[in-house]
């Protein structure tokens, strides 16, 4: 059985030892007392025998000396010497009445009994104990049997003045005598003879009856004289000893003292019970005892169990009185003082928990929960709700370039400047990178437009670091409860769509519109997917080739990405490619084309097809530091020389940040990479700047080549933009050349090569293939820069149309 | 016949011894003198032992009047003398020497008496007229003891401190001569003798065990 409840078990504990301690002391007490009560009954019995034996002494002494003064006694001399018989028998019944005898003899000199008031006896006879008459010691404490009594004799001598007898005194060994030795001694007497036959009787005893018989049959085997023996009763038993009486003659004479054990046992017996009383009591004490201290141990145990569950459970308000200096105490104390670090610790981990410790808003979680709180609320009060969504624009080019402690920097001023912007707001937050999110109820909901606008207008100021202006953006997404959600996670997706949207038309805010979500959820997904199809090879190259204007070679071509999307068929680039950039992702788009490209180039020249491969580059490629690394391991890996790779970057791209885009653009052309410079004339660069780039070919944006037969204007630009190129060193290429008329116009102003549909849409690697053996094979035959004139359709037209 | 008068005194005896034989020598006539030596079991000479010869033919027996005195002293606590022989009818006096009073008594069958002797006082004389053994002794003083033989005849002595007597003057004839001593369960000696002229002699051996005249007589040798 397990006791569980430690108060049970401190009051078994104590209460089993003092019983067990108890029980103990009872036991050996008890022992001992037996074995107490035994020794000093045996004890008893030897002072008993050496009192006994003085008593006997005593008596006989006693006697002695009334027989001695009987004996001098003149009348009583005169009558034993001068009386007869009768006489004397007279004066000896006086005499011995008086001294208090059983009776007397005069003994004359030669022995012979004269007178006897003893014995029955009329037969004139000798004295039976002559031995008595002569030695003087062996008198007194002499016991006889005579006359069938027994006898103390004492002896006399009468002198007249010539000894002339003696008188022998018989005093009596009667129950009277045995009763007066026990009132002395305490002790039982007896006085036993043992007659020829060895058969024991009792002649004189304090013990009535049939006590006697036990005694008298345990003689038999009695251990001796001296000791102290056992003597076995059906009942009460006793100790006995057994003294051996002088006396003359044959029969044996002895007496016996005993103690019954019963009675020596009887005042330990009291003790005992003492004890035993004391025992119960003890144990009551403790019982009572140990039932306190359980309880003043158990119950303030149970009291701090109570308070550490209700810690556990969170309640960190009520604590423990301490009011002892104890263990029990200390614990209390601590528990105390564990409860109050606890729910500080608790605090600061929900404050941590809570708060962006980096801009001192709250955080993501703090902002889910407040929102979904706000919620809670707005649903039963009506109020209305509306969160913002805020995405910084340029933050990471910010961190990438000028590194994390401005990043931190930044972020931290674009909170300062929301809680300015919105002071009223439930909750501000930084989500998380920087993303920010505002949480507006109320009144302030009213106004979540004209903040969102305000905060805008407040992050169109440049951010200063060190004097470094920083111009950060943001684009911020407005969703309202309950029109747009009717809850925080609809909320806050829709509030994202719209701010996506704000940031893909560079808008700076945007509200919930619920037609944006199937776009956005078409663009989010994209994002997935354009995951999927980089890892799902749904991607191709398609190329569309340069043709040059004065000779008829094609010699490089322009690398265009493709997505076959398995569900939508072709996914237009216009569709993705801006996301990408968007979301970052394009780093990867870009480093599967390059990495294609090159492939593709290596390919083509184990085929014997010389072509350059210019790849499109996009600001964000541009700007990674690691680019000129990966295009040098990508050639060095497919092995391909560098000439044969180009980076079309378009103007505005570059302007964006001309003095990192130079450095780039430096560590590319070591490379020896060419470099392209798209989109002319749609960019804000400088002459100037166009100068000190390293780059080798000019592309003139299509919307020019588009309206340059139709547009005088345009068609000087173009006129002059090709000169430029020329005179800067430039290739010059046409991009979007649709008809002969284009062609043969830019072949007329001296453009080196041309791109478009007129010539060839972009094709696959197979196609492209084909269409430059074909064409080369057609441009050999007729042996003249081909006019693509003549032909009704011209070469190869796309598929289709649309513009590449 | 002539009175002896003897005394207890054994130096005073052999004095007189001597002169009883002178007596004896000069009366020859029909006397004679009996000459006795009584000697105990080791043949130590025996003193204070008493000597009679009754005449066989019982002549004397009849008690003569005018017997002399006789004193028997209680000196120190003592009688004096210890043994004293007398004819039947004598009397005796006690004077008491002692300064303190003397219970004496007799149990003895031939004379039973008591008497108060106060010192310096004289008590009428007490008169032995049986014949027999009589032993007296003192209440106060339980161990004065003496002895008075009376006897009979004229013819009685006791040794002197060399055990020897002389019985003076007996007629010559046939005697039963008694000896007697004080010992316990002493039975007397008789012994038939003839006094013939010329006087008799007589040596007795007597068992004198047991006495405690020695040790009263302060001869220091303790009966065996």
């Amino acid at each position: 059985m397990h006791i569980r409840r430690l108060r049970t078990r401190i009051i078994l504990f104590f209460v089993a030892l003092v019983a067990l301690v108890q029980i103990a002391v009872l036991v050996l007490v008890n022992l001992a007392n037996l074995r107490n009560a035994h020794v000093k009954a045996a004890e008893d019995l030897v002072v008993g025998e050496r009192v006994f034996e003085r008593l006997v002494q005593q008596r006989a002494h006693e006697f002695d000396q009334a027989a001695r003064v009987l004996a001098s006694d003149f009348a009583f001399r005169e009558v034993i010497a001068t009386g007869d018989t009768a006489t004397i028998d007279s004066a000896l019944a006086n005499h011995g009445k008086r001294i208090g005898a059983a009776g007397m003899l005069f003994i004359g000199q030669d022995g012979r009994v004269v007178g006897d008031t003893l014995t029955q006896s009329i037969v004139p006879r000798s004295f039976e104990y002559p031995a008595l008459l002569g030695s003087p010691a062996a008198r007194g404490s002499t016991v006889v049997l005579l006359g069938g009594q027994a006898l103390q004799l004492v002896v006399a001598p009468v002198l007249s003045p010539l000894p002339i007898g003696w008188i022998v005194v018989g005093v009596p060994v009667d129950d009277g005598f045995a009763r007066d030795l026990r009132q002395l001694t305490s002790l039982e007497v007896s006085f036993l003879a043992e007659d020829d036959a060895g058969r024991w009787r009792s002649l004189a005893s304090t013990l009535v009856g049939a006590e006697q018989q036990p005694l008298l049959d345990h003689m038999a085997k009695w251990s001796g004289s001296g000791r102290t023996d056992v003597v076995r009763t059906g009942g009460d038993d006793f100790q006995a000893r057994m003294i051996t009486l002088e006396s003359v003659g044959r029969a044996k004479v002895v007496a016996v003292l005993d103690r019954s054990l019963a009675s020596a046992i009887a005042s330990f017996d009291k003790l005992r019970a003492t004890l035993v009383a004391l025992a119960i009591a003890s144990l009551l004490v403790s019982i009572g005892g140990s039932v306190a201290i359980a309880a003043n141990i158990a119950r303030p145990l149970s009291e701090l169990a109570e308070t550490a569950m209700r810690i556990e459970q969170g309640d960190y308000s009520t604590g423990v009185e301490v009011s002892r200096a104890d263990e029990v105490g200390r614990l209390a104390s601590s528990l105390n003082h564990m409860r109050e670090s606890i729910s500080e610790r608790e605090a600061r981990i929900l404050r941590l928990a809570y708060h962006d410790t980096l801009t001192n808003l709250a955080n993501r979680s703090k902002f889910s929960e407040q929102l979904a709180l706000v919620i809670g609320e707005a649903a039963s009060s009506r109020a209305g709700v509306a969160i913002l969504m805020m995405d910084l624009d340029r933050f990471k080019y910010v961190n990438d370039t000028l590194g994390h402690s401005v990043g931190d920097h930044v972020l931290r001023e674009v909170g300062a400047r929301l809680v300015r912007e919105a002071p009223d707001s439930a909750c501000i937050a930084r989500l998380g990178g920087d993303e920010f999110a505002v949480l507006l109820r109320g009144a302030a909901f009213a106004g979540a437009t004209e903040t969102a606008l305000r905060i805008n207008k407040s992050l169109e100021q440049p951010i200063f670091y060190r004097d470094q202006p920083l111009d950060v953006g943001a684009s911020i997404g407005l969703a309202r409860y309950p029109e747009h959600g009717h809850d925080a996670s609809t909320l806050v997706r829709n509030a994202d769509i719209a701010m996506y949207v704000a940031k893909r038309d560079k808008s700076g805010l945007a509200i919930y519109d619920p037609a944006y979500d199937s776009t956005q959820r078409q663009h989010l997904s994209l994002l997935g997917e354009l995951r999927q199809a980089v890892d799902g090879k749904q991607l191709r190259l398609h190329y569309q080739p340069k043709v040059s204007l004065s000779s008829a070679t094609v010699s490089a071509v322009e690398a265009l990405l493709r997505w076959y999307h398995p569900q939508r068929g072709q996914v237009s680039p216009a569709e993705f490619i801006p996301f990408a950039e968007q979301t970052g992702y394009i780093k990867v788009l870009t480093h599967w084309v390059l990495e294609e490209a090159v492939r593709q180039c290596a390919e083509w020249l184990r085929e014997e097809i010389r072509l350059q491969i210019s790849v499109n580059i996009s600001v964000r490629d541009l700007m990674s530091r690691d680019l000129p690394e990966v295009i040098a391991e990508l050639l060095r890996v497919h092995d391909v020389p560098p000439a044969l790779l180009c980076l079309e970057i378009t103007e505005s791209g570059f302007m964006e940040d001309p003095v990192h885009a130079q450095k780039v653009l430096d560590r590319l052309h070591a490379l020896g990479l060419k470099l392209s410079i798209d989109d002319y004339g749609t960019g804000y660069s400088s002459l100037s700047y166009i100068m000190k780039l390293p780059v080798q070919e000019l592309k003139i944006d299509r919307s020019f080549i588009l309206r340059m037969a139709e547009d005088a204007d345009i068609s000087t630009i173009v006129r002059s933009t090709i000169d430029l190129g020329h005179n800067l060193g430039l290739k010059v290429v046409a991009e979007g050349v649709e008809d002969l008329q284009g062609w043969n116009l830019l072949a007329r102003l001296g453009c080196d090569e041309a791109q478009g549909y007129y010539m060839s849409p972009p094709l696959e690697a197979e196609a492209l293939k084909t269409w430059i053996r074909s064409y080369h094979e057609s441009t050999a035959a007729e042996s003249a820069p081909v006019a693509f004139g003549g032909r009704a359709e011209g070469p190869r037209l796309a598929e289709g149309g649309g513009r590449s | 016949m002539p009175n002896l008068k003897t005394t207890a005194l054994p130096h005073s005896c052999a004095r007189y011894g001597v002169a009883l034989f002178a007596a004896l020598a000069w009366t020859t006539t029909l006397a004679a003198n009996l000459k006795v030596a009584v000697v105990d079991l080791h043949g130590r000479p025996l003193a204070e032992a008493v000597v009679y010869a009754i005449p066989a033919d019982d002549s004397a027996a009849a008690a003569p009047v005018g017997l002399p005195r006789v004193v028997i002293d209680q000196i120190h606590r003592t009688f004096v003398p210890l043994v004293t022989v007398i004819r039947t009818g004598t009397e005796v006096r006690f004077p008491n020497s002692d300064n303190i009073l003397h219970s004496i008594y007799s149990f003895s069958p031939a004379k039973v008496f008591t008497a108060k002797l106060y010192s310096g006082k004289a008590t009428s004389p007490v008169i032995f007229d049986k014949p027999g053994m009589v032993v007296l002794g003192c209440n106060i003083h339980d161990q004065m003891v003496a002895w008075v033989v009376v006897v009979d005849t004229p013819y009685f002595g006791k040794t002197g401190a060399d055990g020897a007597v002389e019985l003076k003057e007996l007629p010559v004839g046939n005697y039963q001569l008694r000896t007697w001593y004080p010992a316990p369960a002493f039975e007397p000696r008789v012994d038939p003798i003839h006094v013939a002229a010329d006087g008799a002699e007589l040596r007795i051996s007597l068992d004198s065990a047991g006495s405690p005249l020695p040790t009263l007589l302060g001869t220091g040798t303790a009966a065996p």
